[in-house]
């Protein structure tokens, strides 16, 4: 691995934790965690992506323990991201909000049996009240943890991708083309 | 028990959940987050990290133990909301293992002592790196990010707004952020290769933490444990 | 004897249709300063990552011409923050970080680290962490951690952005010595003013290329002037009128009015 793409890593999962204070200042129910796993996937590939996804959900994990065992989530969010990248999905919005939708839908059954079978379905309070809410409309308990981890993560990959796809496009050319995969995710290569 | 090299640590705080897990519950759960819990009031241990970075000084182990235990509650809580009481003892008490044992770790594991360990016991310098220097970017960025939050709010930025003028609003906060910090990727990769850190180099320890005979036992002991909790819990028919 | 030489060297960053250095033949010898001087985008702070060999190794692009090392380099960046190892929770370690990448053995390292800590009076900080620093403090730290990896070539990329002037005094005392221990010192720099003490040749460069090369003199040159690449007080003289040649300095302005 270059040098380059050695300190590409800290700053991704750096920026995957730094995101929260954007999301607390709009006041909208996101994370943007796996925002650093799909931006370095973009730009450097699946190795950096799933180094990256754990180097943040190791970080978190110094935060809140209960993020370990969600790194399985980040390592397959790089691999999905990598398949995007190749099929230069963030060429375009147009493309890139429907590939994150389908990423919440992955995350979603990736994250389910971890949350259900480690967590209860407890990991936070949304995804407890929603799959409450989900027992009350007659889900069965695994049904309830998928209905709460899919509220959650549909359209925060959604909107993650699209950010990625901005950042990607609001790049310097120059400095776009020293990253091996990201002119290719934009379709420009 | 921050003198404990940093390996021992981490063998400690990773065994204790594996435990909690392999265990029958909920006395193997009862057991493992009694340990971690007692673990929290050891002499020595100190709350460092919060969710932006270390903390000065020493306190009593009360407060990591204070810590733990706010940090677990509201897992009970809406564990008892979801669960029968029996379900809600044998999860909770797991979680009440691992966030016990993570609390303990963070206080008493300093950074700087892990980076010498991992460079002593031969691992590659570029792992040693990952981990201090995502350590170090976090607040780094997140400080950034809040001053770009209060720059865009000088200039009219809003929460209020439907969700299409609050994803626009998230927008013009976060390429900032992201531009900025893809850009010294370049310098600091340069930096990087100018201060000698390239793949493959056998850097000198400036500091290893001494690894006595006693702890790389007890780590062996740790994981022997574990391995034979899961053969008699899985493998050995009758055994509850 | 020649630290480095660079003979007719081009370079372009990557996806970049003109090129950043043009057909650039130069020469660093041991024991020499020599400034690089020129307007934003000349091509200073690329000449420096070519000479410091991380063009195009690290930056990528493509290199044409030749460029010869016989010395190990070390580089300063203009921006601390960028350039701090993110592995040191002290400035000791930090200034350490290098000399340890290169495998010295322990007592080498404490006796380059505390050398360098005494060159750049960094002795107060050394066990500070790097993070609570100021700008400058950290420009010394990160100067300091270069040197202590002993480079017989030391690039400077603006080194005094961050510093104050005593601070900024203190760095180009400590170029003048680097010299005098027979180290080639190559700089980039827009403090115009200090590079009459400090250097003892100066390369104007201009889109990429060298438009002149000479002593310090240079910079009280009309044509300099006119660039805006002039001393201040040469740049004064003009500004007032008064007859060129310029002086460089007060001391020769003065022996021009008297």
């Amino acid at each position: 691995m270059s040098i380059r793409l050695l300190a590409l890593i800290p700053v991704a999962a750096a920026i995957s934790l730094a995101l929260s204070a954007a999301v607390d200042a709009v006041a909208l129910p996101l994370f943007l965690d796996t925002t650093g796993t799909i931006l370095a996937t973009a730009l450097a590939g699946p190795a950096v992506g799933i180094a990256t996804g754990v180097m943040t959900s190791a970080v978190n994990t110094l935060r809140n323990p209960t993020f370990w065992p969600f790194v399985v989530v980040q390592i397959i969010v790089a691999l999905y991201a990598w398949l995007a990248a190749r099929a230069g999905l963030f060429r375009s919005l147009r493309t890139a909000v429907p590939a994150g939708l389908g990423l919440g839908v992955i995350a979603s059954v990736t994250s389910t049996p971890i949350s259900y079978f480690v967590f209860g379905c407890t990991t936070t309070g949304g995804i407890a009240l929603a799959t409450a809410l989900g027992r009350a409309l007659g889900l069965p308990p695994l049904g309830a943890c998928f209905f709460g981890s899919f509220l959650s993560d549909f359209g925060d990959k959604a909107v993650t991708f699209a950010l990625v796809t901005s950042v990607l496009h609001g790049l310097p050319r120059r400095t776009a083309a020293r990253f091996p995969w990201a002119l290719r995710a934009i379709g420009a290569a | 028990m921050s003198r404990l090299h940093p390996f021992t640590l981490l063998a400690i705080a990773g065994a204790l959940p594996a435990l909690a897990w392999i265990l029958a519950a909920p006395v193997g759960g009862g057991w493992t987050a009694t340990v971690a819990l007692a673990l929290t009031l050891t002499p020595g241990a100190s709350p460092r990290v919060t969710s932006t970075g270390s903390s000065p000084g020493w306190r009593t182990g009360l407060v990591v133990l204070r810590t733990a235990v706010l940090t677990v509650a509201p897992f009970w809580l809406f564990l008892l909301l979801l669960h029968d009481v029996p379900t809600t003892i044998a999860i909770g008490l797991r979680i009440t293992t691992m966030v016990a044992s993570f609390v303990w770790l963070v206080a008493t594991l300093e950074p700087a002592r892990l980076v010498e360990a991992m460079v002593a016991a031969g691992w590659s310098a570029s792992v040693a790196y990952l981990l201090a220097a995502t350590l170090s970017a976090v607040p780094l960025l997140k400080a950034r990010a809040q001053r770009i939050v209060e720059a865009q709010r000088c200039r009219g930025l809003s929460p209020r707004g439907g969700i299409g003028a609050r994803l626009r609003a998230l927008r013009a906060l976060a390429l900032p952020l992201v531009l900025s910090a893809l850009h010294e990727v370049d310098e600091r990769a340069l930096a990087l290769e100018t201060r000698g850190l390239v793949p493959g180099i056998r850097r000198t320890p400036l500091a290893p933490p001494p690894d006595p005979a006693v702890e790389r036992a007890v780590r062996w002991v740790l994981l022997l444990a574990c391995l034979f909790a899961l053969v008699r819990r899985f493998v050995v028919p009758g055994f509850s | 004897m020649r630290s480095l030489t660079l003979d007719r060297a081009s370079f372009w960053y990557p996806a970049a249709e003109s090129p950043a250095l043009r057909g650039v033949s130069l020469d660093v010898a041991q024991g020499e300063v020599v400034a690089l001087v020129g307007a934003l985008g000349a091509g200073a702070s690329t000449l420096l990552l070519v000479a410091a060999d991380l063009a195009p190794r690290v930056t990528g692009g493509r290199l044409a011409g030749s460029v010869a090392r016989h010395d190990r380099s070390g580089i300063v960046l203009p921006t601390p923050w960028t350039q701090s190892s993110g592995m040191a929770f002290t400035v000791w370690d930090e200034i350490a970080f290098g000399p340890a990448n290169l495998g010295w053995p322990a007592h080498e390292i404490a006796r380059q680290v505390d050398r360098a800590l005494e060159q750049l009076q960094l002795a107060p900080l050394k066990s500070r962490d790097p993070a609570t620093l100021s700008g400058g403090e950290l420009q010394r730290v990160i100067i300091a951690a270069i040197l202590a990896m002993d480079p017989g070539l030391v690039l400077f990329d603006e080194p005094a952005a961050e510093l104050d002037a005593e601070t900024a005094g203190l760095l180009w005392r400590l170029i003048r010595l680097l010299a005098s221990e027979g180290k080639a010192v190559l700089l980039a720099t827009s403090a115009l003013d200090a590079v009459p003490d400090v250097a003892d040749r100066v390369v104007w460069l201009e889109d990429g290329a060298i438009r002149a090369v000479g002593t310090p003199d240079l910079l009280a040159d009309v044509a300099a002037c006119d660039a805006g690449l002039g001393t201040s007080v040469a740049t004064v003289w003009r500004a007032g009128g008064l007859p060129a040649p310029y002086p460089l300095t007060v001391t020769h302005a003065v022996q021009r009015w008297q």
